[in-house]
């Protein structure tokens, strides 16, 4: 009687359980071929953000997400319809570059109430709880790198002109407070126009047209990106200036790389997109794994790139195989 | 009535059109980002004060450690290195003893005991991040902005540049014996011992 109690009891609990721990397990591998991972970034107009939001997608994929790419075209208003279709199409994390600072958190918050992680790559919020990580360039530091190297070049003397990135970006005054944190401390060096350019190639190159009319005595121009560098490079050799004026920028994008090596160029600060993009990728992919204890902010080192070291590097990171 | 409906119309089109563009001066907005509560000296002041001076006697020998980066440099970055982030920058908190071979422009040249290898300490350019991460000590998410963070690294700097350096740079003479505490930032994948440059955080001259 006991015995027979035990198994109608025991044997139907023990097969529901199996059975229970059998469909868990496929339902966990079917969900994960199923999951939906959106890359939602700032601009596709500026090479730097293709290979970000490209790297970004390839390495979601690769660890076997349905991705899609959103250009926000560096609009904060297209940027929220990004995020409302983005979690509206059922999207189960966002990989993510903002286009504003601190306009960009209400995006980031709609998100966080759709229970959709948001990991943030190489643009930060000003929230250290709306997303779930923020994987960022070492700006300040990089451009403290390349201010020192400046006032090397420049004999602690000369005129220059800066050229900013988007106002509503931290990035663009992380770059512009570490160049000055240095440059500041030597009074030979004067800073005669400073300027925003929205991170541009041809804003660039038009504000430089244009700065060159009020002074065409500059020795140098301090780009907050590299397509802003290229825009002023180009303006230097249509006023047939470039032989006398040094430019540097930010990024390592491909073409100032190139520059570099032709001696076009004097030095960039290299960042990693693709370090970026791959981590933001990964911590998404950890976090659909159950993994929660994410570093709220994690900084990625900017290198300094010079006609004598450029030999090291190529466009968008290192030569070697570990950091691409 | 018509005549009513259009001048409203018209009042209310330009209402919204006034309002709906706004210019703000650069320096507006730059003062408005570089303004914050957190206060970056008082932070700095205490961490030199506390955290950074109980720790100061973690360094490790300067020869010691260009040894040991020679011989095996992935373990010895991964034993003595700290670094905030992902990267190939990471900063070592260093101490040394030796004899000032010359005095430059820029830096201090000092040839350690029992080293032929000269090392550098920076006497002009005493800026990045090593002092603020050499230790370790200080974690990025303690900040609600890095450009918070980034002021650390700046004060800390700028106690360096009052507090440290104009005695030192007064009194040091070539020959002198020094001993020194500091911080240097070194690149895990491209180690350039040519380019060594400690940045001083203590510096005695014995006599």
């Amino acid at each position: 009687m006991k015995r027979l109690l035990v198994i109608k009891i025991f044997f139907p609990i023990t097969t529901f359980l199996v059975f229970f721990f059998i469909s868990g397990c496929k339902n966990d591998s079917s969900d994960k071929g199923k999951k939906k991972v959106a890359v939602i970034v700032s601009t596709l107009n500026n090479p730097w953000f293709v290979v970000l939001a490209q790297t970004a997608a390839a390495q979601a994929q690769s660890l076997g997400y349905e991705t899609k790419i959103f250009d926000s075209q560096n609009n904060t208003s297209l940027e929220a319809d990004n995020f409302e279709n983005a979690i509206a199409s059922g999207y189960n994390a966002i990989l993510f570059n903002p286009t504003d600072a601190d306009g960009s958190v209400v995006n980031v918050l709609k998100a966080n109430a759709a229970s959709v992680p948001v990991f943030c790559m190489d643009r930060e919020v000003n929230s250290t709880t709306a997303a779930t990580s923020q994987i960022l360039s070492d700006n300040y530091s990089g451009c403290v790198a390349v201010g020192k190297y400046f006032v090397e070049q420049m004999n602690k003397q000369g005129n220059y002109v800066e050229i900013l990135g988007l106002v509503g970006d931290n990035n663009t005054w992380n770059r512009s407070k570490g160049f000055h944190s240095v440059v500041d401390f030597y009074p030979g060096l004067k800073m005669v126009a400073q300027q925003s350019a929205d991170f541009d190639r041809n804003k660039a190159m038009e504000v430089i047209e244009s700065l060159l009319q009020a002074h065409p005595d500059i020795n140098a121009v301090f780009c907050g990106n590299d397509a802003m560098a290229s825009g002023a490079y180009q303006a230097l050799v249509a006023a047939g200036k470039a032989n006398g004026v040094k430019v540097f920028g930010f990024d390592g994008a491909e073409d100032v790389i190139n520059s570099i090596k032709q001696k076009k160029i004097a030095a960039t600060g290299m960042q990693f997109p693709k370090v970026m993009a791959q981590t933001a990728a990964n911590y998404a992919d950890e976090y659909f794994k159950g993994k929660r204890d994410f570093p709220k902010k994690m900084p990625v080192a900017v290198e300094l790139v010079t006609q004598e070291n450029v030999d090291d590097y190529m466009g968008y990171g290192k030569k070697d195989n570990t950091q691409k | 009535m018509k005549i009513a409906k259009y001048i409203i119309s018209i009042v209310v089109m330009i209402v919204v059109a006034y309002n709906a563009v706004f210019f703000k001066k650069l320096d507006e907005v730059k003062a408005s980002r570089t303004t914050t509560a957190f206060n970056a000296a008082q932070y700095a002041q205490t961490f030199w004060n506390t955290k950074l001076a109980a720790n100061l006697d973690k360094a490790t020998d300067i020869t010691k450690l260009l040894t040991m980066l020679s011989k095996d440099p992935a373990k010895t970055f991964e034993t003595y290195s700290h670094a905030l982030g992902i990267g190939n920058l990471r900063c070592f908190l260093v101490k040394g003893k030796g004899v000032i071979a010359s005095i430059n422009e820029d830096d201090i040249s000092v040839l350690p005991d029992s080293s032929k290898q000269a090392v550098t300490l920076a006497t002009e350019y005493i800026f990045g991040n090593a002092v603020r991460d050499a230790t370790g000590l200080i974690n990025i998410n303690e900040f609600t902005n890095t450009m918070d963070f980034n002021n650390v690294s700046a004060e800390l700097n700028k106690i360096i540049r009052q507090n440290v350096l104009p005695s030192f740079k007064q009194q040091a003479k070539k020959g002198s014996v020094i001993e020194f505490i500091g911080a240097v930032e070194l690149n895990k994948e491209h180690l350039d011992f040519s380019h060594v440059e400690i940045v001083p955080m203590k510096i005695e001259i014995d006599e």
